[in-house]
């Protein structure tokens, strides 16, 4: 459906981004996920046709758009802040389209009406000024406005950036539903990665204007491509060789001692599992204990390492800072990264481990 | 912080303190004078008449003088309208090449405005004019009087005025979020389109508020209709001078000044009420920085940097011309002939060393320093109570304090001169008309909203902290206020007092109605030069007083804007220098905002 090919984006004498290859499949919600400064707007701007690439393609449904204009592109784009033009009332701001496109008032009046109801804005919202509407009214506006023109795909750049955490919840969801709903192909930006697990079919997430990772949720968290992305994504604890040396012996898996290695804060546990499994303990030492009423955050130190974790508060007994504990772990948990070039390592007992 | 009642006031004798001078001269010289002219006006021996009002409508002159002021007003809101909005576009909002170059001289009337720009043009484009000399050699048979009239003070006051769009559209413009443009484009909406239906709209209120400037600015002009008007162009103001001067027609010339005041204040009520309605700004708490915009047809791109550069010459023509001329001889001057030869230093000498020359000069200095101290210092404290104690005590005081905002000073010259104009125990039982005194007091009046609502937002954005940080460590209120408060506003204070200066330096409208006979500031002897007092050496020594005029403003200028927006970059600094301030608010905003003044945009009137 999109297809950016070898896209470079330059200002000046600064390199956005170098090299982008980005493929997204028709219907699909695809994210853009990285820290701030790290050029996924960019990269989303430049799909829009704000931005003209260096070098590279831009391919809309197999169709060429890199030299067109934003709107001839059959892109529709909701803004950050979502731009609703304040001098005009909710009904004109979603006909502002079609009025520049000459249609006709009635058939505009029932374009309009139309995709009101279907994102759920009453009649007399419609007379409303934009800035009477709530916040996720404000959004279902700026969406309507996109879709009235029919594009073929969506861009939605941190809509929900502004907003507060329980709203930015709440709006998540709407926006979903909506996206499934007309079933239109959608391109997401955003630095919050919760959203972004939450949301995407697919995610690519973003370092220094490369793409190190393309995949589904579950696979960027779970299989963590590289450094940046194990690190990036979700919390996780760092190991020391002479961990990594202990899990070996005690498991005999072969891991490198000397990759760069991460441990995600709920793998680490402090009781064996229950069916058993391929888990090791080790011997440590609790550090400190935070209390978060749901669970408990554990530091617990083990062969030169500190080993961050989580533990439910379900009624039961848990040891205190300072005593000694054993700390189990999967070494199919573990992910490995090349010191050099932070690239995960091949994990020949993945299959052995994961259950 | 708590704000305490008005009865809470009376307990500390410094809020007492300044309560009392601040009411005596409130009541002295805002409220009694305009008082005084409107009983001149209707109640002239103590019981009502319409004598005035007959008088008027059997007068000619002065009818027609009303008719041609808002003949004025209604095309300058057009005019400055239609040539402000282009020149903002062109500097803000399109690509345009060598935009910085055409801001620069759009920006010219920053730094000349009033009488001195009036009597510029008249110097180059008036009947014995350098450039009218010039091209009555090419075409004989033209008129030399052809820059005269309506058309001239027209002329004038478009370009004279569009300081205000410059100040506040261009500022409303920067608001304008990046965004919509965006969105705007990507539904397909052409430049045109895009400008249209969004960017214009979005800055309709400060469109508002700028044409009721301008309105204003014409309804109540003065030193244009004086120099250029000639015998068949006379305004209001021009008639309540000549009214004024002869005590016989004094009622007129109030009446005249009363209709002038009802206007103004009409004009502000409407512009208040328009600014309630509808939301015109973003919505949205994140916006993206405007980006200029590229004019996609080329035929359209090509005439609108034509246009650009056309104005730019207009804007920058008379003040090149008067700063090479103010080298000239008097020979170069009468001819309009110049070369490299009669370029000397003589004019700058004469003005400088002899006293006649030197006397004006010194004259306004003192005036405008003096009353740029006094306004600022008195109303100091006046601004911090206001600023601390928040009822109805001080509501009032401060609606009153906007009398001179809301009035035109005209009316405000002429209430001083009929009240003071014999013994009258508010000041003592002193006489104060034709002394020297009633001008100060004129400018520190005029002074008093702009300073107030500046220094009003400075203390505002003062982190109240501070204070009771101060109050706990058991610091009373006058020290408190003098160690803590004070040096932080006074940056703020130092930058308001310069530009209170900048606007009194070259004061007409004011001095013309007040200034003792032989204390002549420098207003009105640029204004004797023009209907010819000195001759060619009167229009030499203008034109050096202009340029030294021009010096002094940009520098004030650059120190106050220039310097401070690169301190905030480097320091964050959180304070309130009245940098450009947005027009959009009713006269008596209490909360204390920086909002819009016709200062210091330099006017002529």
């Amino acid at each position: 459906m999109i297809r950016l090919d070898n896209i470079e984006v330059t200002f000046g004498d600064f390199t956005a981004i170098p090299n982008l290859e980005l493929h997204v499949r028709p219907g699909e919600f695809f994210t853009l996920l990285g820290p701030s400064g790290c050029g996924k707007t960019t990269a989303l701007r430049t799909l829009a046709g704000f931005i003209e690439p260096s070098r590279g393609t831009v391919q809309v449904d197999g169709k060429n758009v890199t030299k067109l204009p934003s709107d001839k592109r059959q892109v529709g784009m909701v803004f950050q802040n979502y731009a609703l033009f304040p001098s005009m009332s909710v009904w004109e701001n979603i006909a502002f389209g079609l009025r520049v496109r000459k249609e006709k008032s009635a058939e505009s009046d029932r374009l309009v009406r139309d995709i009101a109801r279907r994102v759920e804005l009453s009649d007399e919202q419609l007379h409303k000024n934009v800035a009477e509407l709530s916040g996720g009214q404000q959004q279902r506006v700026a969406v309507a406005r996109a879709l009235v023109l029919k594009p073929k795909i969506l861009l939605l750049d941190e809509p929900l950036s502004n907003l507060d955490a329980k709203l930015r919840h709440q709006l998540r969801q709407q926006l979903k539903d909506l996206q499934s709903e007309f079933g239109i192909t959608t391109v997401y930006v955003t630095h919050d990665q919760d959203e972004a697990l939450a949301m995407s079919d697919r995610v690519a997430v973003f370092n220094k204007g490369v793409v190190e990772q393309v995949g589904t949720p579950q696979s960027i968290y779970d299989q963590a491509a590289t450094e940046f992305v194990c690190k990036f994504i979700g919390d996780s604890s760092a190991l020391t060789p002479e961990f990594m040396a202990e899990v070996n012996r005690s498991s005999g898996a072969g891991l490198s001692p000397a990759a760069n290695s991460y441990l995600r804060v709920e793998k680490a546990s402090l009781t064996p599992p229950a069916d058993g499994g391929t888990a090791v303990g080790l011997s440590g030492k609790v550090v400190s204990r935070t209390y978060h009423g749901l669970h408990s955050r554990y530091v617990v130190r083990s062969h030169g390492a500190e080993i961050r974790l989580l533990v439910k508060e379900d009624g039961g007994v848990h040891p205190e800072a300072g005593t000694a504990t054993t700390l189990y772990v999967q070494p199919g948990h573990i992910l490995q990264y090349h010191p050099d070039s932070g690239k995960a390592l091949d994990r020949q007992d993945q299959a052995v481990s994961l259950p | 912080m708590s704000t305490p009642s008005a009865k809470s006031m009376v307990r500390s004798p410094f809020v007492l303190i300044v309560g009392v001078v601040l009411t005596w001269f409130i009541a002295a010289f805002l409220v009694w004078p305009n008082l005084n002219v409107l009983i001149a006006t209707f109640f002239p021996d103590g019981s009502f008449s319409g004598r005035a009002a007959e008088k008027l409508f059997s007068s000619q002159r002065a009818m027609k003088s009303l008719g041609n002021s808002f003949l004025l007003a209604l095309a300058l809101s057009v005019t400055v309208n239609v040539v402000g909005i282009f020149i903002v576009l062109v500097t803000h909002y399109f690509r345009i090449r060598g935009s910085r170059i055409l801001f620069l001289g759009y920006a010219s009337t920053f730094i000349y405005g009033g009488i001195v720009l009036a009597a510029g043009y008249k110097f180059i484009y008036g009947d014995k004019g350098i450039v009218t000399s010039l091209l009555v050699k090419v075409f004989p048979t033209m008129d030399p009087a052809w820059f005269s009239g309506f058309f001239a003070v027209l002329v004038v006051m478009t370009f004279a005025t569009t300081t205000n769009h410059m100040l506040f559209v261009a500022n409303a413009l920067k608001g304008v979020d990046y965004q919509t443009i965006e969105a705007a484009k990507n539904l397909g909406a052409s430049d045109w389109t895009v400008l249209r239906r969004v960017v214009l709209p979005m800055l309709k209120p400060t469109l508002f508020a700028v044409t009721i400037l301008s309105f204003l600015t014409g309804l109540g002009a003065l030193s244009a209709p004086q120099v250029l008007g000639g015998r068949d162009f006379q305004t209001i103001t021009p008639m309540i001078l000549t009214f004024t001067n002869s005590p016989t027609s004094r009622d007129l010339a109030a009446l005249l000044a009363v209709i002038l005041g009802a206007a103004t204040i009409l004009m502000l009520a409407v512009m208040s009420r328009l600014e309630k309605g509808g939301t015109y700004f973003s919505v949205s708490k994140v916006s993206s920085a405007l980006q200029k915009q590229q004019i996609t047809g080329p035929l359209a791109n090509a005439a609108v940097h034509g246009i650009a550069y056309l104005l730019f010459a207009v804007y920058t023509l008379p003040v090149v011309l008067i700063v090479v001329y103010s080298f000239a001889d008097g020979a170069a001057i009468q001819t309009g002939e110049i070369s490299l030869g009669s370029l000397t230093l003589d004019n700058y000498a004469r003005v400088l060393t002899q006293p006649s020359g030197l006397r004006p000069f010194i004259i306004s200095v003192v005036y405008s320093a003096l009353a740029a101290i006094i306004a600022v210092g008195g109303l100091l404290f006046v601004a911090r109570l206001l600023q601390k104690y928040k009822n109805w005590v001080t509501t009032v005081f401060e609606y009153l304090l906007h009398i001179p905002w809301i009035l035109p000073s005209a009316l405000l010259a002429l209430g001083l001169i009929i009240s003071y104009d014999h013994p009258n125990p508010l000041v003592g039982g002193a006489v104060l008309t034709g002394t020297t005194v009633i001008l100060l007091i004129a400018f520190v009046t005029v002074k008093i909203p702009f300073t107030l609502r500046m220094l009003k937002a400075s203390f505002a954005s003062v982190n109240s902290s501070l204070e009771e940080a101060a109050a706990i460590m058991g610091a009373k209120t006058l020290y408190v206020f003098r160690r803590i408060l004070l040096p932080l506003v006074l940056p703020v204070a130092a930058a308001i007092a310069a530009l209170n200066f900048n606007s009194m330096l070259d004061d007409y409208d004011t001095a013309i109605f007040l200034a003792h006979p032989l204390v002549q500031p420098l207003g009105l002897v640029i204004k004797a030069n023009t209907d010819g007092a000195e001759g060619v050496v009167g229009v030499a020594n203008t034109f050096v007083y202009t340029v030294l005029l021009m010096v002094i403003t940009g520098l004030t200028m650059y120190l106050v804007y220039g310097r401070t927006s690169r301190r905030r970059i480097t320091q964050n600094h959180p304070r309130g220098v009245p940098a450009a301030p947005v027009p959009g608010s009713s006269l008596a905003d209490s909360s204390g905002n920086v909002s819009d003044d016709k200062e210091p945009a330099a006017t002529v009137r």
